[in-house]
This record gives structure tokens, sequence and C-alpha cells, in this order.
């Protein structure tokens, strides 16, 4: 059943198709990859995913809702939760207190403080980060920043998990730890759509990928369909001389 | 505790003030107004909403409490809450309006509508015009009673940004402050808190400005929307520590003292002083006086545990 359908979805700026009729099904349960070069759109999708951007044309159904015209918030009350490529923590907040946002906020019945900084401190159990709780956002490291970034979302206690880039200026112990971790959310039963440059990331994680380039969708399917498509590889060929796809890893 | 002792010394400082030093219950009363909108400034900077325009609120407040109870014999209490209210009206009008300007270009868009206001209150005859408007007093010639008034109003405020404090509203407001569209897409109605907490800040500076009408009896459009109004509302929580409720209040107090102080004893040079003062500030102590303390705060807390401060040569304890 699709959790998540993107209809011929269109957004430019100036001149600029960013996305250009762009059609995606993200099954319920699923963990969904949307890779491409850079400027392909990817981002410009996740903004209009959680509300951040209105679509110029297309329509956006979440849970059998159409949800094109709704607010931010609203989306993120229906169960949509996402992180952000730059992270964005809250300043003047601790590493605790960025997560209690979510908990707080996103849910339409409200908790008490008390409810929602026991159910935080869980969270940043799970994502590994109730070691910092306490700790300023300032001065955290990249690793640590990406882990608040996903604990916050998941506080949201979303069914529809957008990732950006979580795994890129990871090391490679870090990113395995990352991909196991998104692993468990997905078996706690939430749908993960990502963005990812990290290619063997993909590959270990993704039931489906679908490939942007230029606004538009080239391929979709398994990881080793879409690494074999020829349109594929011209498009990462053409734009990175070294080939970026790499079905061997 | 020590926030009952001061509360209980402020009720207290009119009755003995009055009979030996008029002027300094006067200056104290003073005080209080510029708390009060210091601290309604701050609730409305703490979605990250800098408003040029706490004048423009006052005003409002002052004008219409002035009119209704002249033109309309409306007695001076109802004016006077009535005038809080109108405040609150225009500002969640207005706050719909400028919702999609940040930082200067809303401090901006707030200047023009507080210029505006005054234009307009200027030009009808209905307001009185540049002449202004003779007001009824309230409590006449009872300058302690007046100030427990403005006292109480001030607590009203400071319970409010207390209770704001406190509260889910503040992480709604600090992660508004620090970034709308990460807090919207967590979950926050970021118009809601915006509006909210303009309508909240302009309803103490409305209620104040309307004090103020019946208890100075004249009101004109150069004072009421003056921008001396709007900058001491916004430099009094910067000074004392932005985001609390002790800050703006300190703020206003060691402001107003300052200022008074200065004046007595350098004469009419006294603002270059007062200025380098309130440079220095806000160059060098970006959280103002409440920084001072709480980092003095930590420092012994660290001393305590027994960390080895840097700062600190001798003292283990």
């Amino acid at each position: 059943m699709s959790l998540l359908v993107l209809e011929d979805l269109m957004k430019a700026f100036g001149g600029l198709q960013a996305v250009g009729g762009l059609s995606l099904n993200v099954h319920a349960g699923e963990i969904f990859a949307m890779i491409g070069p850079n400027g392909a759109g990817k981002s410009t999708t996740f903004n209009l995913i959680s509300g951040l951007f209105a679509p110029d044309h297309g329509r956006i159904v979440f849970d059998g809702k159409d949800i094109t015209g709704a607010k931010p918030h609203e989306r993120a009350h229906s169960g949509i939760g996402r992180t952000f490529q730059l992270m964005q923590p809250f300043h003047d907040m601790s590493v605790l207190e960025n997560v209690m946002v979510g908990e707080l906020f996103g849910h339409v019945v409200p908790k008490t403080l008390e409810a929602a900084r026991r159910d935080a401190e869980s969270v940043c159990a799970l994502t590994g980060i109730d070691h910092l709780a306490d700790r300023d956002v300032t001065g955290l490291g990249v690793a640590d920043l990406k882990r608040l970034e996903v604990a916050r979302a998941l506080a949201t206690h979303p069914r529809l998990l957008l990732l950006d880039e979580v795994m890129a200026g990871l090391t490679p112990t870090e990113a395995r730890q990352a991909v196991a971790s998104i692993r468990r959310v997905r078996d706690s039963g939430v749908t993960v759509l990502l963005i990812d440059h990290v290619m063997g990331s993909v590959r270990d994680l993704a039931d489906r990928v679908a490939v942007l380039n230029f606004g538009k969708k080239i391929a979709e399917g398994s990881f080793e369909e879409v690494a074999h498509d020829p349109g594929v590889i011209e498009a990462y060929l053409g734009e990175e001389a070294d080939g970026e796809i790499k079905p061997g890893g | 505790m020590a926030g009952a002792a001061l509360l209980a010394a402020a009720a207290a400082l009119p009755f003995w003030l009055n009979r030996t030093q008029p002027y300094f219950l006067q200056l104290a009363l003073n005080v209080l107004i510029v708390a009060v909108l210091a601290l309604s400034w701050d609730l409305l900077a703490r979605t990250g909403q800098l408003s040029l325009a706490h004048a423009a609120f006052f005003g409002l407040g002052a004008y219409t409490s002035a009119l209704l109870t002249t033109r309309a014999g409306v007695p001076v209490v109802a004016g006077i809450v009535l005038g809080g209210l109108m405040a609150t009206a225009v500002a969640a009008a207005l706050g719909v309006l400028t919702l999609r300007l940040r930082g200067i270009y809303f401090a901006i868009a707030t200047l023009a509508f507080s210029e505006t206001l005054r234009v307009i209150t200027k030009q009808l005859r209905f307001t009185g015009g540049s002449a202004g408007l003779v007001t009824p007093p309230l409590l006449p010639a009872n300058l302690p009673a007046q100030y427990l008034v403005i006292l109480g109003i001030l607590l009203l405020a400071a319970l409010t940004s207390e209770l704001v404090n406190r509260s889910r509203w503040h992480f709604a407001f600090t992660a508004i402050r620090t970034n709308e569209e990460v807090a919207a897409v967590m979950g926050i109605d970021v118009v809601r808190f915006k509006v909210l907490a303009f309508a909240i800040s302009a309803f103490f500076a409305g209620l104040t400005g309307a004090f103020y009408a019946h208890v100075f009896l004249f009101i004109n459009p150069f004072e009421a929307y003056s921008l001396a109004i709007s900058v001491g509302a916004l430099v009094a929580p910067i000074f004392g520590g932005l985001y609390t409720t002790i800050g703006p209040l300190l703020g206003a107090v060691a402001l107003r003292i300052g200022e008074e102080t200065l004046r007595a004893a350098l004469g009419s040079g006294f603002l270059i002083i007062y200025g380098l003062i309130l440079a220095a500030v806000i160059l060098y102590m970006p959280r103002g006086l409440l920084g001072l303390w709480t980092a003095a705060a930590a420092r012994r807390h660290a001393g305590e545990r027994g960390v080895t401060a840097p700062v600190s040569g001798n003292g283990q304890a």
C-alpha cells in the first residue's frame, strides 16, 4: 500500500525547473532512496513533501489524504518527520530540549513537559545521544549533530521519515552505525524516504531506489537495477568523472 | 523567596518615600512603567520579532483610553483596560501582516507603523491634533496608590512572562526564534505563536500607555508615539538580559536610575556618557547584567565541585 504518492510535481525557481513533473510511490514499511547528481531536485522534493515549498503543479497524497495545501506543522501532525541536510539545531537549547520540541509539538494531542522530557530521553537513548542530553548544542561534532537531527525528527513520532543526507561527512564506522539505526527505525514501523550520496549505504539500506536528474525521475527499481541502467550511468558520468555509482561498493 | 521579599519592599516603598522624598516615588513609578514596557518587548523578542513599535501600542492604549473617558464618558479604570485590549487587537492584525518579515525588516515595518499612527493622530481633530488631550485622573492626587497600580500591572506582566518561560510556549518561542522552518516541520504552528506573542506583548504596552495617560493627565502625539519609548523598551532587556523575566526588570531599574544619577551629576552632557556605557554593555556583555550573574554562579558551582577553573588560583572550597 502506498503511504506517500507524488503526482506530477513541479517546482521552478525563476527560470530554473528544480522539479519537473516528478511522480513517486513510497510503500508503507519500505526504505526508499532518492539519489542523483547535485541539483537533481532531491532536496526541493523534500521541501515540497514537508510543506516548506508549495508546488507549482501536481499533488501530494499522504496516507490516502491530499496534503498538497497543508501547512508544514499540519503535515508534521499527520505523521511526516524530516531532517535537514545542513544541520539546524536550536541554539539556546540543550540537546534534550531540542528533542523535546518534537515531543511537545509533533502531535495533535498536547503532552505535558514531564511526559515530553521522559519521552525525549528515550529518543536520545535510541539515537545514541543520551550522554549529551544536558549539553549545549554548540560544540557538538558532525556525527552527533546528525544524530540530533534524526532524534528530533523521531521525537515527532513520524510514520514517514525523510532523511536528508544523514550519512554525509560520517566516518565508515559511524555510517555503519547509522545504517543499523535506520534499519531499527524501519523495523519499528516507520517508512523511510532518504536522500544520500554514500552509495554503499544506499545499497545496504534501500528496498527501492529512484534516480533523479534535472528534476525528473530517470530510473526506479532495486539498487542493482538502477546501477546498471545506461541512462543512470550517463547521468552520473556526465556529472562527475569518477562515476560515483559503483555496484561493488 | 527573594522575589517575595523584593515585592514586599516594592509595595512598601511608597509609604515612606511619599512623605520623605516624593521625587523618588515619582522616579520609582517611571521605573515601573519602563519595566513593564521592557518585559512586554522581551516577550515578543522571544519569538525573534524585534519591535520598534512599542510606542505604537503604548500610544494606542493612551489614546484609546483618553478618548473613551473624555468623549464617551467611560470610567477611567475601564478605559485603561480597553486601552490594553485595543492595542492587543491592533497588534494581532499587524502581526498577521508582518508575519513574513524577519529581523531588521520586521523592525522597520513596526517603526513605520508607529510613525504612521503618530502622523494620523496629529492630523485628526477628533484626537486633539498636535495640541493633545487633557485626560481625567486615575486615583487623583494619590501618588502611592498610582504607584501600586503600575506595580500590579508589572506583577501581572512578570507572572505572564514566567508562565510563558515555564510552559511549552517557551519551547515554541525559542524554536521559532532560532529557525522558523525547522520549528514548523517539527509541528509548531508558527503563525499562531508569533501572533499570540504580538498580542500579549501589545496588551501590556497598551495597558501601560493608558495608565500613563491618566497619571500624567495630558497626552500628545509626540510623547505618546515617541521613538524614545520604543527604544527604551528594547534597551532595558538587552542591557539586563534577554528572554528572561528578571533581565528586563533589572535593565529597567539599572538604566533609569543610572540615567537620573548621571543627569544629576553631569548635567546636560550626561547622554554622552550614558550612550558610551550602553554601547560598552551591548558590545562586551552579550547576555547583559544577568549574564554577569550567571557566569559568576557557574564559576562558583565549578569551584564547589572541585573542578579546577582556570580563572582562580587559590580558592578550592
